[in-house]
C-alpha cells in the first residue's frame, strides 16, 4: 500500500467547510462535501436499554424517529444520522444489522413521505481488546468483521474507531512518554489499521455501502481529554497537542486503503486529514459539548462538512427529546454555514470561527486550517514509515507552536514541550531502529503482543 | 444582502411541499367510472346510497371487482383523509358502515362470503356497558380488512373464552370503563391460557392502566383504537403477545 | 326541652348536615365535609370498595363519619328526634348497608350471572336503632326517601320538586353538573330523566390543579384587558375577587387582598376554557400557548390533558341533553329554561357554560339554585309527609326514564362531541353530521338568556350557630406490622398522599387515611412490598385499625 506523498490541497485558503475536493454520494444520492455542510447527528440508548434486542431496537427506533421528526418539522433539508454500536450490536451482529435496517426503513419512509434527505452511519464497535485478546485472531475480531457485513447491507456509510495499540498508549499517556505515543500511535494503530482497513473496504463495497473512516478517538482523544480544560494539570496540553498530530499518521491509514470519507466526527485530527486526502470530513466542536467539554468548540467547523454531536444519550428535555434537540442545534448551526455560502461570505464567516479559538488553546491553534495544512505537508513530505511520518508531524507541529508570537504557555506546557522536542531528536531515525528500541522498552507491558501487529 | 437568495441548501418548506403535493380533497380511485361512483359514496359516507348504487352496479361488474376496485380503494381514501386531518373519526365510521353494507350485497350475489385478512374478537368487558371506545375500535379494524367476531357490551367471561376456542382469533379485544368491571380481564387472560389459547389479548377503556393490564400474562395496553389495526397486523405477522407487549407498552 | 332533628346531603364527594329546631322550624347549625369517608372519588369507587370489604364495613365507616359531622353541629345529638338523608342511589344503599351489586354493575347479563335481585329502594321510615353505631337516640325517625332507578335516586327527585320546575309550564330541564349529571325534561306534562355519567372533571377532579369546590379554589374570572382577575372562594365558600392573571404565562400580575387560590374547581375549568377559546388560545384539541397550559398565576395550570377531560364531560351532558330533547320529540334548541344544581350549578357563569355547550343553546331563562338535595332533606324532616309525593313522583319517573346506555342518538352524539373535543372537529362539520343522522340541530347559541342566581353559594343559609367545614373524616387506620423493614415503598408510591410510617415503634407502625386513599382499584402501595406484609384490606379492617386511629396523639406525630 502506498503512502500518501501529496497534499490534494494546494494551500490552506483553499479549504472550506462544505467542499470537498473529492465529495462522496451515497446510495439514495445524498452528496457529502459537495458545496453544502449537513448536520450528522448521533444519539446514544439509555443505560439498560441493551438488556434485549427489542428493548434496544426501540430505543434506537425512537431516538432516530424523533431527529427525523424534528428535521422535517424545522425544514431541515438533509441529514446524516450515525448510531454508534454499543457492545451487543457488534457482538451479536444481528442486533447491529436489525437496527441499521429499521433505521434505514424510517429514513427511506421520511424520503418517501417528505422527500428530506438523509443517510444511516453505522459505526461498529471496536471490541476486539488488544490486553485481552489476539487483535487479528480472535472470537471478537471475527465479530467485528461480521458486524460490518451484516451492517453494510443496509446502512450508507460505515466506520470504526479501531483501537490498535491502546495498551502501550494507557501505559505512556500516563508516564508523559512521547516515545511511547509514537509507537502506540504510530507504528502499532497504523499497523493494525494497514490490516483491518483493507478488509473493511472490501465488505463495504460488496455491499455498496460507504467506507467511511476512522479515528485516533482512543488515543489522540483521551490525551485531549486527560489534557482537559485550563485548570487540569494531568497532562500537558503541549503533549495533547503532539498527540494529536502524531495521530494523523494511522488515521490516515483508512483513506490510503480505500475509505473514502466522510471521516469520523471525533478525529479531531479530521481538519489536517482533510488538507492531505481532499475526502469529506466529519467534525463536531460546540455543539457536541452535551458529550464533552473541548478548547476547540468552533475552529472544528472551519473545514467541515458534516456536523456532528458526537453522542447524546436519549432523554426528554423541555424542548423534546434530546435527540430531536440536537438535531436542531446542529441543523441551525449548518443552516448558518450555508447561508454565509449562499451570501459568499464563507471565507469571513470562516475566519470568525477561527479566530474565536485560535489562540484560546494548543488543540485550537494547531486545527486552523492554515496549521493543519502545514502538518499535512510535514506528513506526506516524510512519507518513509507510519513512524517518520508522524514523528515529522509531531516536530512540525512543536515548531509552529513555538514559532507563534501570540500563543501562550504556562511555564509547565512550554518545559514539557521542549523536553519532548528534546527526545523525539534523539530518537532512532528509521522505523525499524525504533521498534528495536521500542519492543524492548515495552516488552513488559501487560499484554502488548506484538505479533497482534505482525512484529 | 443579494436579492434573491438561494435558500435550498439552508431550509425547505416541507409544508408547502405536502400542500402541493397532496390534494386535500378526494382523489379519484377508478378510471371505471361505474366504480368511481361506488369509491365516492362510500367516500362520502353515504350507507343508503351505497346500498343503492352496489345493486346497480352489480348488472354491469363482478361482485369482486365492486369490492377490490371500487369499496376498497374508497375505504382506503377515507383513511388517507382521516391521516391528513381532513376527515374526522364520525365519518370513518359512517364509511366503514357504508362499506360493510356494500360488500355484504357483493356476496350475497357471490354466493359465499370473502375471506377477510384474519378474525379479532371484541368484547366490553362483563358489567360495562360502555362501549363507544369499542363500536370504534371494531370500526377500524373493519376498515383495515379484520373480520370482526363483535360480542358487544357486558359480555360474560366464559362467553369471550367460548368465541376465541370457536373462532381462532388472532387477537382478542377488550374495553372496560368501570374499575369494578375490568377485573373480569386477568380472568379471560387466565383462563385463555388454561385452555391453551395464547392470544394476543389488547385491554383498553378509561378505566385500565398500563400497569394493570401489564400485570398479566397475555396484556397488552390498548392506549388509542387507533392501535387496534397496527396491533393486529402485528398479531397477524405472528408477533407473540410478549412480542407485541414489548412493542407497544413500556 | 328541644325538639331537634338533622337534614343530612349523602354527597359522593362529601356530606353535608343541618340541625333545625323543630318547633320553630328555625336552623341552627351547618356542617359539612370536603370528603367521604370511603377511599375513592366516584360512587363506582364507593362500590367497589364494599364490594371488596363488604357492604357492613362501607357502612360503618359511613355512619363514623356520619357521627362526626353530627358532633360538629353542635347541639345536643341525644335531643334529635328526626334525621332525613338524601342523596343518589349509591350513598343511600350504603347507609342502609343493602344490595350492592346491581348499582356496581352495568349491564344485565352480569347481574343474572351473579343472581342478583335489584332490590326496591322505596321510601322507608325506619328508627335509628337499626343503625348500628349511629349517636343518635335509638328511637329517632330516619327518613330515607325513595329512588326510581339504579341511576336516578331520592337527589333527582329533589332535583325536580325543590326547583318548581313543573310548575314552570315551559319546556325545562334542570341539571346536577356532579359526577353522574343526573337530568331532568320536562315538556307538556311529561317528565324525561337521564343519567350522562359526565365524570368528575366538572366538579374539579380528574385535573391536574383541580379540587372540589373548597375554600381557595377558582371558580371563576373575570376579564381585564387581555388579562383575567381570579374568583376564589373564601372560607365562608362566597367567590371573592382574587389575583390578576395571565393565561398565556406562568406569572401572577397582582396578588389579590383576598384569598390565594390553591387549586381550580371545576366552574373555574369552564371559565377557563370559555375564556381562552374567546381570547383564541385554544384550536381544539390544543392549547395555543408556549407551553401549550393555560395560567392561573405561578403554578395552577390547565393541560391538554384537562382540556380532552373536561371535553369529554362536557360532551357527555351535552348529549345527555340532546338525547332526552329527542326522546320528547323536539329539539335541543326549543328548550326554554335551564335549572343549574349541585355546587358546579351554583358557582358557574351561566354564559360561560352556556357558550360551552353545558347549557341548551337558545334558553331564554336559566336558574341556578344550589344544593337542591340538603333542601328536600330539610323539608323532609319539617314535614315528613312529603315522603308520598316523592314516592308518587317515583312512581311517574319509572316509565319515561331515558337509559342512555342503550340509546343510539346518546352514542352517536357523543362520538361527534368526542371528535370535536378530541380531534377537532368543527362545529359546523358536526351539525352537517347531525343532520345527516336526521337529528334534529343544535345551533349556536344566541342573545343572553336571563340568569336568575337563586343562591350566591353553596350553602344559603348556615344557621344561628354557624357552618363548620370539617377537612378530616374518616378514619387514619394504625397498623403495627410484622415484617415490615421500614423501607418507605407503600409511602412513596400511594398517589394519594395517604400513607405515612413511624419508625420508632417495632415494628414499624403504618398509617393509612382511608379518606385520602384513591380506592381499592388503585393498590399501588401493596405489589411493592419487599417483605409483602402491607394489605390494603387490613387497614379497613375496623376491629384491626380502630384502636391506634382514635389516639389523635399519633395522628399528629406523623411524617412523611
Ligand atoms: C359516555 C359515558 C357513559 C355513557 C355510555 C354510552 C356508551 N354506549 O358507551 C352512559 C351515559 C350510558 C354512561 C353510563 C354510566 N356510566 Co359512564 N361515562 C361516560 C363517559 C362520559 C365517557 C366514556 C367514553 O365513552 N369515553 C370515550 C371512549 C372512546 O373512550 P374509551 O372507551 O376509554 O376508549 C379509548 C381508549 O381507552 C382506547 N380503547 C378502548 N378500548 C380499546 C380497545 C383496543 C383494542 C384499543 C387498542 C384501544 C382501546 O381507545 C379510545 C380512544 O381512542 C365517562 C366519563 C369520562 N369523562 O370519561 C363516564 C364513566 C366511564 N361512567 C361511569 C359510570 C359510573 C357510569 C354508570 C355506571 C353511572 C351511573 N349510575 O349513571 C352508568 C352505567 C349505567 C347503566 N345502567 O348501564 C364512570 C366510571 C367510574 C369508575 N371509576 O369506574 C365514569 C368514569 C364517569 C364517572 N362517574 O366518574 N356512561
Ligand atoms: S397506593 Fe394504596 S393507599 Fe395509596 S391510594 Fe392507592 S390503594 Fe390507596
Ligand atoms: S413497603 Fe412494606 S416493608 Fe416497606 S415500609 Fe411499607 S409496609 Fe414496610
Amino acid at each position: 500500500m502506498k503512502m500518501t506523498d501529496v497534499m490534494a490541497y494546494t494551500g490552506p485558503d483553499e479549504m472550506m467547510f462544505g467542499f470537498a475536493k473529492k465529495p462522496v454520494t451515497t446510495r439514495r444520492g445524498l452528496v457529502i462535501g459537495g458545496g453544502a455542510v449537513i448536520a450528522e447527528v448521533v444519539p446514544h440508548p439509555r443505560p439498560g436499554s441493551e438488556k434485549t434486542m427489542r428493548t434496544l431496537l426501540r430505543e434506537f427506533e425512537r431516538a432516530n424517529e424523533d431527529v427525523l421528526e424534528r428535521c422535517v418539522n424545522i425544514g431541515v433539508p438533509s441529514v446524516v444520522i450515525e448510531n454508534e454500536h454499543v457492545f451487543q450490536m457488534t457482538d451479536n451482529a444481528k442486533w447491529g444489522m436489525e437496527i441499521a435496517a429499521l433505521a434505514t426503513h424510517q429514513i427511506r419512509e421520511y424520503e418517501e413521505q417528505y422527500g428530506l434527505k438523509a443517510a444511516y452511519r453505522a459505526t461498529i464497535a471496536d471490541i476486539r481488546k488488544p490486553d485481552m485478546v489476539n487483535l487479528r485472531d480472535s472470537d471478537r475480531t471475527r465479530k467485528v468483521l461480521e458486524a460490518f457485513d451484516a451492517c453494510a447491507r443496509h446502512a450508507e456509510i460505515v466506520s470504526i474507531e479501531s483501537i490498535g495499540g491502546k495498551e502501550i498508549f494507557d501505559h505512556a499517556i500516563i508516564r508523559n512518554d512521547i516515545t511511547g505515543l509514537l509507537f502506540s500511535q504510530a507504528v502499532l494503530g497504523g499497523r493494525d489499521m494497514a490490516w483491518l482497513w483493507p478488509q473493511i473496504v472490501g465488505i463495504a463495497t460488496k455491499h455498496g455501502a460507504i467506507p467511511g473512516g476512522d479515528t485516533d478517538c482512543a488515543q489522540a482523544n483521551t490525551a485531549m481529554f486527560m489534557a482537559a480544560g485550563f485548570t487540569a494539570k494531568d497532562v500537558p496540553h503541549t503533549l495533547a497537542a503532539l498527540c494529536r498530530a502524531i495521530s494523523v499518521s494511522r488515521s490516515l491509514v483508512a483513506y490510503e486503503c480505500g475509505a473514502v470519507g466522510p471521516g469520523k466526527d471525533c478525529g479531531y485530527e479530521n481538519p489536517i486529514l482533510k488538507a492531505i486526502t481532499g475526502l469529506p470530513m466529519s467534525t463536531e466542536g460546540k455543539s457536541s459539548a452535551c458529550a464533552h467539554s473541548s478548547l476547540c468548540g468552533n475552529v472544528m467547523a472551519a473545514v467541515c462538512d458534516l456536523w456532528s454531536n458526537e453522542a447524546v444519550e436519549y432523554h426528554r428535555l423541555f424542548g423534546g427529546s434530546t435527540p430531536a434537540v440536537f438535531a436542531e442545534i446542529l441543523s441551525y448551526d449548518v443552516a448558518a454555514m450555508n447561508a454565509a455560502i449562499a451570501l459568499g461570505y464563507q471565507k469571513e464567516y470562516q475566519a470568525c470561527l477561527i479566530a474565536s479559538d485560535r489562540y484560546r488553546s494548543l488543540h485550537g491553534f494547531i486545527l486552523c486550517p492554515d496549521n493543519a495544512w502545514s502538518i499535512g505537508k510535514a506528513v506526506v513530505d516524510n512519507n518513509e514509515s507510519y513512524y517518520v511520518r508522524a514523528k515529522a508531524a509531531a516536530m512540525t507541529c512543536a515548531a509552529l507552536m513555538l514559532a507563534d508570537q501570540q500563543l501562550r504557555f504556562t511555564t509547565f506546557e512550554k518545559e514539557s514541550l521542549l523536553g519532548y522536542l528534546k527526545e523525539m531528536e534523539s530518537l532512532p531515525p528509521t522505523e525499524a531502529n525504533f521498534i528495536d528500541l521500542c519492543l524492548k522498552k515495552y516488552s513488559k507491558v501487560k499484554g502488548f503482543l506484538p505479533a497482534a501487529y505482525g512484529l | 444582502m443579494k436579492d434573491a437568495l438561494n435558500t435550498a441548501p439552508i431550509f425547505t418548506r416541507y409544508d408547502l411541499a405536502i400542500e402541493n403535493a397532496q390534494r386535500r380533497t378526494v382523489r379519484q380511485v377508478s378510471e371505471d367510472a361505474l366504480l368511481q361512483h361506488v369509491a365516492d359514496c362510500l367516500v362520502a359516507g353515504d350507507e343508503e346510497e351505497t346500498q343503492k348504487v352496489v345493486a346497480e352496479v352489480l348488472n354491469d361488474r363482478a361482485p369482486l371487482e365492486i369490492i377490490n376496485k371500487g369499496l376498497i380503494p374508497g375505504m382506503k381514501e377515507v383513511s388517507r383523509l382521516w391521516d391528513l386531518g381532513e376527515y374526522f373519526l364520525p365519518q370513518v365510521i359512517l364509511s366503514s358502515d357504508a362499506m360493510i353494507a356494500g360488500i355484504a350485497l357483493c356476496e350475497e350475489k357471490l354466493g359465499r362470503t370473502l375471506e377477510k385478512k384474519a378474525k379479532v374478537v371484541t368484547h366490553t368487558a362483563e358489567g360495562d356497558i360502555h362501549d363507544i371506545g369499542q363500536v370504534i375500535v371494531n370500526s377500524l379494524l373493519r376498515v383495515a380488512g379484520f373480520d370482526v367476531i363483535n360480542l358487544g357490551a357486558d359480555v360474560p367471561v366464559d362467553d369471550v373464552v367460548e368465541a376465541c376456542r370457536v373462532h381462532k382469533p388472532i387477537m382478542v379485544t377488550g374495553t372496560a370503563l368501570m374499575t369494578t368491571t375490568m377485573t373480569a380481564f386477568p380472568k379471560i387472560a387466565a383462563r385463555l391460557k388454561q385452555a391453551g389459547l395464547e392470544i394476543p389479548f389488547v385491554c383498553g377503556g378509561g378505566a385500565v392502566s398500563e400497569d394493570y393490564v401489564t400485570s398479566f400474562d397475555l396484556g397488552i395496553w390498548g392506549k388509542e383504537a387507533s392501535q387496534a389495526p397496527a396491533m393486529a397486523e402485528d398479531a397477524l405477522s405472528g408477533l407473540s403477545w410478549s412480542e407485541m407487549r414489548t412493542k407497544w407498552n413500556g | 326541652m328541644p325538639r331537634l332533628a338533622i337534614a343530612m346531603d349523602l354527597g359522593t364527594s362529601g356530606f353535608r348536615a343541618q340541625a333545625l329546631d323543630l318547633g320553630s322550624g328555625e336552623m341552627l347549625s351547618t356542617a359539612i365535609t370536603t370528603r367521604h369517608p370511603l377511599p375513592g372519588a366516584n360512587v363506582i369507587d364507593h362500590l367497589h370498595f364494599a364490594l371488596e370489604l363488604g357492604v357492613e364495613t362501607a357502612r360503618d365507616l359511613m355512619i363514623q363519619a356520619i357521627n362526626q359531622v353530627i358532633a360538629q353541629l353542635r347541639v345536643s345529638a341525644g335531643d334529635v328526634v328526626r334525621l332525613a338523608v338524601c342523596g343518589n342511589p349509591t350513598q343511600l344503599s350504603l347507609f342502609q348497608g343493602m344490595e350492592i351489586r346491581d348499582l356496581a354493575f352495568a349491564g344485565s347479563r352480569k347481574l343474572l350471572a351473579l343472581g342478583v335481585v335489584p332490590p326496591k329502594r322505596a321510601a322507608a321510615i325506619r328508627s335509628a336503632v337499626e343503625f348500628p353505631g349511629l349517636v343518635l337516640p335509638g328511637e329517632c325517625a330516619v327518613i330515607i326517601p325513595p329512588a326510581v332507578h339504579d341511576e336516578i335516586g331520592a337527589d333527582t327527585l329533589a332535583l325536580i320538586l325543590q326547583t318548581g320546575m313543573l310548575q314552570d309550564g315551559e319546556t325545562t330541564i334542570a341539571i346536577d353538573y356532579g359526577t353522574n349529571a343526573e337530568m331532568v325534561l320536562a315538556h307538556e306534562g311529561r317528565i324525561y330523566t337521564g343519567s350522562a355519567a359526565a365524570g368528575p372533571a366538572l366538579e374539579g377532579q380528574h385535573i391536574s390543579c383541580g379540587t372540589l369546590a373548597i375554600p381557595g379554589a377558582i371558580a371563576d374570572l373575570e376579564p381585564v384587558g387581555d388579562k383575567h382577575r381570579l374568583i376564589v372562594l373564601n372560607p365562608e365558600m362566597r367567590p371573592v375577587p382574587g389575583s390578576l392573571i395571565y393565561l398565556r404565562e406562568a406569572v401572577e400580575i397582582a396578588a389579590a387582598a383576598g384569598p390565594k387560590a390553591l387549586a381550580i374547581t371545576g366552574t373555574g375549568v369552564i371559565a377557563a376554557l370559555d375564556q381562552a377559546i374567546e381570547a383564541g388560545l385554544i384550536a381544539l384539541p390544543h392549547i395555543r400557548t408556549a407551553d401549550s397550559r393555560l395560567h392561573f398565576g405561578k403554578d395552577i395550570f390547565l393541560t391538554e390533558k384537562d382540556l380532552s377531560e373536561a371535553g369529554k364531560a362536557i360532551g357527555a351532558v351535552r348529549a345527555g341533553y340532546f338525547t332526552l330533547s329527542v326522546a320528547a320529540g323536539i329539539a335541543p334548541a326549543e328548550i326554554h329554561t335551564a335549572y343549574l344544581a349541585g355546587a358546579s350549578g351554583t358557582y358557574m357563569d351561566a354564559l360561560k357554560a352556556r357558550r360551552l355547550g353545558l347549557i341548551p343553546p337558545r334558553v331564554k331563562a336559566v336558574r341556578q339554585v344550589g344544593n337542591t338535595s340538603l333542601a328536600m332533606a330539610r323539608e323532609l324532616v319539617m314535614t315528613p309527609e312529603k315522603l308520598q309525593e316523592m314516592s308518587d313522583l317515583a312512581g311517574r319517573l319509572q316509565k319515561t326514564h331515558c337509559m342512555f346506555a342503550l340509546s343510539k342518538t346518546f352514542a352517536s352524539v357523543f362520538i361527534l362531541e368526542l371528535s370535536h373535543w378530541t380531534e377537532g372537529m368543527p362545529m359546523a362539520k358536526y351539525r352537517e353530521l347531525l343532520s345527516r343522522y336526521r337529528l334534529p340541530d343544535l345551533p349556536a347559541v344566541d342573545a343572553e338568556p336571563q340568569v336568575h342566581r337563586t343562591v350566591k353559594q353553596d350553602i344559603a343559609e348556615p344557621g344561628r350557630i354557624g357552618l363548620v367545614t370539617l377537612e378530616h373524616v374518616g378514619m387514619v387506620a394504625a397498623l403495627p406490622l410484622d415484617g415490615c423493614i421500614g423501607c418507605m415503598t407503600c409511602v412513596q408510591v400511594c398517589p394519594g398522599n395517604a400513607i405515612s410510617i413511624r419508625q420508632d415503634t417495632n415494628p414499624p407502625t403504618i398509617f393509612l387515611d382511608h379518606a385520602l386513599c384513591n380506592g381499592v382499584a388503585c393498590r399501588r402501595c401493596e405489589p411493592g412490598c419487599p417483605t409483602k406484609v402491607f394489605h390494603l384490606n387490613d387497614f379497613f379492617d375496623l376491629t384491626l385499625g380502630r384502636k391506634a386511629a382514635e389516639d389523635d396523639s399519633a395522628r399528629s406525630k406523623r411524617w412523611r
